[in-house]
């Protein structure tokens, strides 16, 4: 008894080491996490020090309010957006390490010492990304306002400042949603028993947890509320309802990402005939989507929020033009530059999950070596590995755009019925199907990419790293 | 039924040999003896920088993935150390698999065959990670013997097995010699495993240093015992 608390007691600072050691030697596998939490901490920042630039450089009146404004609504859309990458990079991460999980459980490690040795990690991770985001956030932050005075929003004697809010908002947020994103991603990964462990690495076809399904319900019902109230109350008062319309999309995109396993699954289902029809490879990739569902959701997330944000936003400012064109007014010098300010801020968002989805895409495709190697190895010729792929990428696409899709309507048909009185948006065809070729453009490249990466050592050896 | 292997200095070095159609040779050696090398070798996996490979008369050659590919589908059988089989298909996919990916009919009444052979017929809808270590292995070998192959090689294919398995899987492999005219070589490190054998081959150094017809596993584990020494007289005879 006593011999086993020393162990115990000993094991702390082991767990620990080989946290460290994890860092180090296999940096690869937290490079997704990384970045996540370093582009997400850039742009709070950026946003944030518009709240320093509003006390420290005496901004009075609409200036004020105008960067008080920003750094909120903004930087409340982009914290929700970065713990949601900050999630689905290191639940990847940490699935990807199934196996090392599985040995050192084997070797006596507690459920509460893995727990703690994976929060250990993100939140060191986390501390050196906000640390390093801070000079780009500077001068992210520096553009955004110098944005503001080139359209007058904010007089030109407003300087720019960087601190103390920026900074700590910044590194808290960062620090304290990867800790509990690692808390979540722990407890689901720990609570396996041993045996279960190694199974669950291979397939993942775990059913999706009442939280998951209860906060996608609450994400689309806030969603459907915000459109309800724009095409309702918010109709014929003109440019107002972009507040409530803009931010439609982004709750109904959050929403069905969160229901990604089930409508991959009931996806897969609806196109396996098709899918079969293109002989064994449609097979293999029919399997793969049904089998690694949580996987091939991670995928689809950024597809959606990326389609869904990028159609909805630049849908609602061509109704919002032709609006305007149709009443014969002129725009003022202030609308312009809220457009402006619109597709910055969008732009920005847009970017941060395009950047995702090449991110996730990358790291859940290079952790496919050993499968990929089995393929092979079963006789397999790269091609036919590759149009394995290039498969599922096109279900992962099809299945990312349609819910991008449904989600930007979310905004587009309230903000066209309250601006125009018909749902009907305007803007032709052209807009979104440059948004659904680069979303499918960015998916098909990236997985081509990576799996050539992936399939270029021997199959032997590829089988035999694991 | 292959030859003529001339490979890295570390890994083989002038190993020539052939095997007859039917035979079921095991292939020993301490670790670092160029035993996997060989293995690879001659099953495509990899190829030798010098030497040549024929397998049922045909020479592996060809550039690329693709073309080795494609000769080992005709002709070779996997059994790994690991199984490697596909996590996310059922023993019924994975076995039908190598007939799939070479664009042969995907002939069920054969692979349930040999599934039964090997006594997993009613586990035809399981996936790999319901199966033990043994199941996996059968499985494995139902799916190397499928496409009737001319050669089935294992590497080290009873390592990760417990005794009981490990002969299962043996006795497997003797049947698709006897009964079903097969060729298997197998790379092991257990003398057991290599008295299944019809003969064993000795590799130390890169180098066959010795051989044995019908051995029992007493002896394989002598000669293994004494394998150092012989490479030591067999290098003071050639006077280097």
């Amino acid at each position: 008894m006593r011999t086993m608390a020393t162990t115990a007691r000993a094991f702390q600072p082991t767990l620990l080491m080989i946290a460290w050691h994890s860092l180090r030697r296999r940096a690869g596998a937290f490079v997704a996490s990384f970045l996540a939490m370093f582009l997400g901490a850039t742009i709070l920042m950026a946003f944030a020090s518009m709240l320093d630039t509003a006390s420290a450089g005496d901004a009075t009146g609409e200036a004020r309010n105008t960067l008080v404004t920003m750094a909120t609504v903004v930087g409340g859309w982009g914290l929700l957006l970065v713990v949601f990458a900050v999630t689905s990079t290191l639940t990847l991460s940490v699935r990807q390490r199934g196996a090392e999980m599985a040995l050192l459980k084997s070797v006596g490690a507690t459920p509460g010492q893995l727990g703690r040795m994976i929060v250990g990690e993100a939140a060191g991770v986390a501390v050196v990304a906000a640390l390093l985001a801070v000079p780009p956030a500077m001068l992210v932050g520096r553009g955004l306002l110098g944005l503001l005075h080139g359209t007058g929003q904010v007089p030109d004697g407003v300087g720019y400042a960087f601190g103390p809010v920026a900074p700590v908002m910044g590194l808290g947020i960062t620090f304290a949603s990867a800790t509990a994103a690692a808390l979540i991603t722990a407890r689901r990964a720990t609570r396996v028993r041993v045996t279960e462990s190694l199974a669950a690495a291979e397939t993942d076809t775990v059913r999706m947890s009442r939280k998951r399904m209860v906060g996608a319900g609450l994400a689309l019902a806030l969603g459907l509320n915000l459109a309800v109230v724009t095409a309702t109350v918010m109709r014929g008062k003109g440019s107002d309802a972009m507040a409530t319309a803009g931010q439609a999309d982004i709750c109904a995109a959050l929403g069905l990402a969160l229901l990604a396993p089930v409508i991959i699954r009931w996806a897969t289902g609806l196109l396996a005939v098709p899918l079969r029809a293109l002989g064994v490879t449609g097979e293999l990739a029919i399997s793969n989507l049904r089998r690694r569902t949580a996987r091939m959701a991670s995928i689809v997330t950024p597809i959606t929020l990326f389609t869904g944000i990028g159609v909805g936003t630049l849908y609602l400012q061509h109704t919002e033009n032709a609006a305007m064109d149709a009443a014969g007014l002129a725009k003022t010098a202030e609308q312009k530059s809220i457009e402006t300010l619109n597709f910055v801020v969008i732009g920005m968002i847009v970017l941060f999950t395009a950047i995702m989805l090449v991110n996730t895409l990358v790291a859940a495709t290079a952790d496919r070596r050993r499968e990929f190697g089995q393929q092979r190895l079963a006789g397999a010729t790269p091609a036919q590995v590759l149009g394995t792929v290039a498969l599922e990428s096109a279900v992962l696409t099809v299945v990312g755009v349609a819910c991008g899709t449904v989600a930007s309507l979310f905004t587009i048909l309230p903000f066209a019925i309250a601006r125009t009185g018909s749902a009907a948006p305007d803007g032709g065809p052209g807009t979104y199907l440059a948004v659904v070729a680069l979303a499918a453009v960015l998916t098909g490249a990236t997985a081509y990419g990576a799996a050539r990466k992936a399939i270029r050592p021997a199959a032997v050896d590829a089988v035999a790293a694991s | 039924m292959y030859g003529g292997e001339g490979n890295r200095v570390t890994a083989l070095d002038g190993v020539s040999l052939s095997l007859p159609t039917g035979s079921f040779t095991a292939v020993m050696g301490p670790s670092g003896s160029g035993k996997s090398t060989l293995l690879q070798c001659a099953a495509g996996l990899d190829r030798p920088d010098e030497g040549r490979v024929f397998v049922d008369g045909a020479e592996l050659a060809g550039d690329g993935e693709a073309a080795l590919t494609r000769f080992r589908r005709q002709r070779i059988g996997f059994v790994f150390q690991q199984f490697n089989l596909m996590p996310t298909l059922t023993v019924m996919q994975n076995v039908t698999l190598p007939l799939r990916l070479a664009g042969r009919r995907a002939d069920k009444a054969a692979a349930r065959a040999v599934l039964e052979r090997v006594g997993l017929g009613d586990r035809l809808g399981s996936l790999p990670s319901e199966l033990s270590g043994g199941q996996r292995q059968r499985v494995a070998i139902a799916r190397a013997l499928v496409t009737e192959p001319k050669v089935v090689f294992g590497d080290e294919p009873t390592g990760a097995l417990d005794t009981r398995s490990a002969r299962d899987v043996l006795v497997l492999l003797q049947e698709a010699v006897q009964v079903y005219g097969r060729t298997v070589v197998m790379v092991t490190h257990d003398p057991v495993a290599a008295a299944h054998a019809g003969s064993v081959l000795f590799l130390a150094d890169g180098r066959i240093v010795g051989h044995l017809v019908r051995p029992t596993a007493e002896q394989v584990a002598e000669r293994m015992t004494h394998l150092a020494d012989e490479v030591e007289r067999q290098r003071a005879q050639a006077g280097v």
